[in-house]
């Protein structure tokens, strides 16, 4: 499916879970994902982080209506589910697409300019190297004596400072690379948006709608 | 028509108050490769990043005169013919990077060269067999070792086909095969090709037979000027490999004292193993070479030693395992000085870097006239304001080492440290490290795969081979 | 600093974002620490009014360095599409977070018609930003079934939050930013 207008029914539904206080509805948006996700063939690891991530914010919430909720604890577990229909939700597009194919349908097929999907998509290639980046900063500070704790401002600070710099070897890697704003290139994987892509879309949207007026 | 001419350049940097190259004028002939050697922080990026057309735009500073190829001037080049004219290759392969792995960088490259993407594939193909990399057509840029990543660099270069090529340094981080071959195929991209190849370089031994035309950048003159046979010659002179072959190191005696020892120790990356150690011994108080090839492994044994990569078995230093010393307490015996400087930077400005080792030192080896004088010998006196990252890549070079030289711990190990020094730098450098070894009894360690200019400064010599380490008699 | 979308421009914004966004991740154990510890006196929401601040601080910071119109709102986008990939728990409604806590900071600078970005705007995108995400967070995290004294807490617990993140921190960062040279 393609990735802009999968994310968009992902995003549509989720924000209308967020309207809708319905423990059914969540499961059943729950179970959906899920076996998306198993027919995906996602990892079984995957299912699990997906499963443990969630418990210890679902349960504050739990937990915080049960004492303080004026609608009863039911609400609480709305919260509880809805908190894991998000992140089951969310990993249904996650998880089975990149954000290589979001930028390129972006580029491509709705004609957001290609400086600003290079532009993000390069930044986001950064992610490892900040990561280690910030690792790095630590050790090196650590040979010369200074012990940078993880809220320490000074570290936040040099990693933006190194992003600044990156930023500017990155667009003149880029240009380097041939690539000019505005200009037209060409396209090894092409992306394409079919009536299915529609179909498929509407198809969920209207089933989402069942559980609300069955329960 | 690709020759490149260069009138009344004069560049000057914001915040200084002279400017870097001063009313310069050359031209790179067609279809030739030219080099342009001379002393680090003098300006050669510099121009050649004006020519490739990033300069001004992506530096703080501008320039006066005018740069031309054929007879265009090339601000009047519509952007998108550029790329196929012109192409360059960076001094630091880090920066030159924007895509994931290799594969999708060469594709984005030639997509924004508008190529059929039908003839991309091969032309992708074509290119990394050019360079000797097929096999890392699919490899996370990431997970590269320097040289690899330099190879990549130019494998890149070699598919965009620009007409005209500009190479920083490129080969500064290969072993010495390596190099020698793709020196080789820059000559086919001449011959065969017809292009124009513009390269800086300050290693420069075994260009004799290929470059066709010598420049100079001499110091203090702000001035490019192309050399004579005569003074090609003169200056060939110290990278001459006869010496090389002569140097005889001794092997270590079994009773000779180490701290840092690897006891039955293994380095794996994913699933090869780098290297299997039994009982391997580094010698105190002395420098010792490492070489070996590209992607052996020799950064990784570095980061395992300072505790930056995951290992199997023990590595101990004075008997202790290095795990059970706490990691403050063993970087202060054991510093790391990284393969890529900016890596080692903490602060802004050259002034707070250099503060903050003399403040924390282990040692008070050096006195602040002595500090100065080092950096005068180095010739990045009179910079303390400027900003680190600002700083030419062999001027980061030679600040990284002189504040890891000031903290004073028992070992020092260096990644690369020659990377990008002139052969004047190299020799300064050279006394440093031959003090800090013999006055101060540190014990150095070196990963090097230039070798010219060094013979006097190793007293050991290990070969990493087969994912084995070896003291060797020998140097080539 | 040209005041363009320039490559380099959007590069820089949506990196100071993921730099932000990759602070927050790996920091993200504070806030289930914190979460932990509020569990059991039933008042984990805090932990996300306490924290509210860490999340969007992006946006006033790149407005206040760029000084263009939709910047804020972009760098929050940016920065939310980039940590639903990295995976948190909040999935594909960190797009929507992003939009809203952009909005926020993105009319503190609107109200003076982008003409200024000093303290009175980030303060201005202060309160919008607290308002909206507290809006938004009625009916997505259940705020509207809280008790009046309840409710009274978590905003201004939030707004304190939100204020240092959104003024002082991004003015602290832009000045060090400016000395270092590194923009100008
Ligand atoms: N993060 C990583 N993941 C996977 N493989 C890696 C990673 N980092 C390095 N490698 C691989 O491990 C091998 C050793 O890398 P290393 O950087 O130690 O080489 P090196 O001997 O220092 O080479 P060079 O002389 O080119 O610097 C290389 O083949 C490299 O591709
Ligand atoms: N943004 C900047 N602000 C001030 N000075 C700068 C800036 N960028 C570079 N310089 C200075 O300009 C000079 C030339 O730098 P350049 O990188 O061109 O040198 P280089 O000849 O390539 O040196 P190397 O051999 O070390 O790579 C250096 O002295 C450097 O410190
Ligand atoms: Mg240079
Ligand atoms: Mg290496």
């Amino acid at each position: 499916m393609n990735a802009a207008i999968k994310l968009f029914m992902v995003i549509v539904i989720g924000v209308e879970i967020s309207f809708i206080q319905s423990v059914p509805l969540n499961l059943c948006i729950l179970a959906v994902s899920c076996c998306y996700l198993l027919i995906k063939r996602v990892s079984i690891k995957s299912l699990l982080y997906l499963i443990i991530y969630p418990i210890i914010p679902a349960t504050g919430l739990l937990v915080s209506q049960l004492f303080y909720g004026i609608q009863g604890p039911i609400i609480g577990w709305v919260l509880f589910t809805r908190l894991f229909a998000y992140v089951w939700l969310g990993a249904t597009f996650t998880m089975t697409t990149n954000i290589k194919d979001l930028a390129f349908t972006l580029e491509q097929n709705f004609r957001l300019p290609s400086k600003f999907a290079y532009g993000v998509l390069t930044a986001f290639n950064l992610v490892p190297r900040i990561i280690t980046e910030v690792q790095t900063i630590r050790h090196a500070s650590l040979m010369r004596g200074v012990t940078m704790q993880l809220w320490s401002p000074k570290l936040y600070f040099k990693a933006i400072l190194a992003a600044i710099n990156w930023s500017s070897d990155l667009s003149q890697a880029m240009i380097s690379h041939g690539f000019v704003e505005d200009a037209p290139r060409t396209h090894v994987e092409k992306t394409t948006i079919r009536w299915s892509d529609f179909a498929i879309f509407a198809f969920w949207l209207i089933l989402v709608q069942v559980p609300i007026f069955v329960f | 028509m690709t020759t490149v001419s260069v009138s009344h350049f004069t560049f000057t940097y914001q915040h200084r108050d002279q400017p870097v190259l001063k009313d310069v004028n050359l031209t790179f002939p067609d279809g030739k490769i030219s080099i342009i050697a001379g002393p680090s922080g003098t300006g050669k990026s510099t121009l050649l990043k004006s020519i490739a057309g990033l300069y001004p735009e992506f530096a703080n500073g501008d320039y006066t005169g005018a740069i031309t190829i054929g007879n265009q001037n090339i601000k009047q080049i519509p952007a998108t013919d550029f790329s196929g004219l012109i192409s360059m290759m960076f001094q630091n392969p880090n920066q030159q990077f924007t895509m994931t792995n290799v594969y999708d960088e060469i594709q984005f490259a030639l997509e924004n060269r508008q190529l059929d993407p039908a003839i991309i594939p091969e032309r992708i193909d074509d290119a990394l067999k050019f360079v000797n990399i097929t096999k890392l057509k699919h490899r996370d840029l990431a997970a590269l070792s320097g040289g690899e990543k330099q190879k990549v660099a130019l494998a890149i270069i070699i598919a965009m086909d620009s007409d005209i090529i500009l190479l920083d340094e490129p080969f500064a981080s290969l072993d010495r095969q390596s190099r020698a071959d793709l020196l080789h195929q820059l000559t086919r991209l001449r011959d065969q090709k017809q292009k124009t190849i513009i390269l800086v370089d300050h290693d420069l031994s075994g260009y004799e037979k290929v470059v066709d035309t010598f420049f100079y950048l001499a110091p203090g003159q702000y001035q490019i000027k192309q050399l004579t046979p005569k003074e090609v010659a003169a200056l060939l002179v110290p990278f001459d490999n006869a010496e090389l072959k002569a140097v005889s190191f001794p092997l270590p005696n079994a009773g000779d004292a180490a701290d840092l020892v690897l006891d039955h120790c293994e380095l794996k990356q994913n699933d090869t193993t780098l290297l299997t150690a039994n009982q391997f011994k580094f010698l105190n108080n002395k420098v010792t070479l490492i070489t070996g090839e590209n992607g052996i492994g020799k950064s990784t044994l570095f980061k395992a030693l300072t505790r930056l990569f995951k290992y199997q078995g023990v590595i101990t230093y004075q008997q202790k395992d290095i795990q059970k010393i706490k990691k403050k307490k063993y970087l202060s015996h054991v510093a790391l000085v990284f393969q890529d400087a900016e890596m080692q930077f903490v602060n802004i400005t050259v002034e707070e870097e250099l503060a903050l080792s003399m403040q924390n030192a282990v040692h008070n080896h050096y006195s602040k006239d002595e500090i100065n004088a080092m950096l005068k010998a180095l010739q990045i006196d009179g910079r303390e304001k400027q900003v680190v990252y600002t700083l030419s890549e062999g001027q980061k070079k030679k600040l990284q080492i002189i504040e890891m030289l000031i903290m004073g711990t028992d070992i020092l190990l260096m990644d690369e440290p020659f990377k990008g020094l002139d052969i004047n730098s190299l020799a300064t450098v050279v006394e440093m490290l031959r003090t800090a070894s013999q006055k101060f009894g540190q014990t150095i360690i070196i990963i090097s795969h230039q070798l010219s200019g060094l013979e006097t400064l190793f007293d050991y010599h290990i070969q990493f081979k087969n994912r084995q380490l070896a003291y060797k008699e020998q140097l080539l | 600093m040209s005041k363009r979308w320039s490559l380099r421009n959007i590069i820089l914004i949506a990196l100071i974002a993921i730099v932000c966004g990759v602070i927050f991740w790996l920091t993200s154990f504070i806030y289930n620490a914190l979460t932990l510890i509020l569990t059991p006196i039933g008042l984990a929401p805090a932990a996300n009014d306490i924290s509210l601040g860490l999340w969007i601080v992006a946006g006033p910071l790149a407005g206040a360095i760029f000084k263009m119109p939709g910047v804020a709102i972009f760098s929050e986008v940016a920065g939310a599409v980039v940590e639903m990939f990295l995976g948190d728990q909040w999935g594909v409604m960190n797009v929507v977070s992003g939009l809203i806590q952009g909005a926020g900071a993105e009319l503190g600078f609107a109200v003076t018609g982008y003409k200024k970005y000093g303290h009175f705007q980030l303060l201005m995108g202060a309160i919008f930003t607290t308002l909206i995400t507290f809006t938004w967070d009625w009916f997505k995290n259940g705020y509207s079934s809280y008790g009046a004294g309840l409710l009274i807490f978590l905003f201004i617990v939030r707004f304190i939050s939100v204020w240092i993140f959104s003024d002082p921190i991004p003015m602290a960062i832009n000045k060090l930013l400016k000395r270092s040279r590194a923009i100008a």
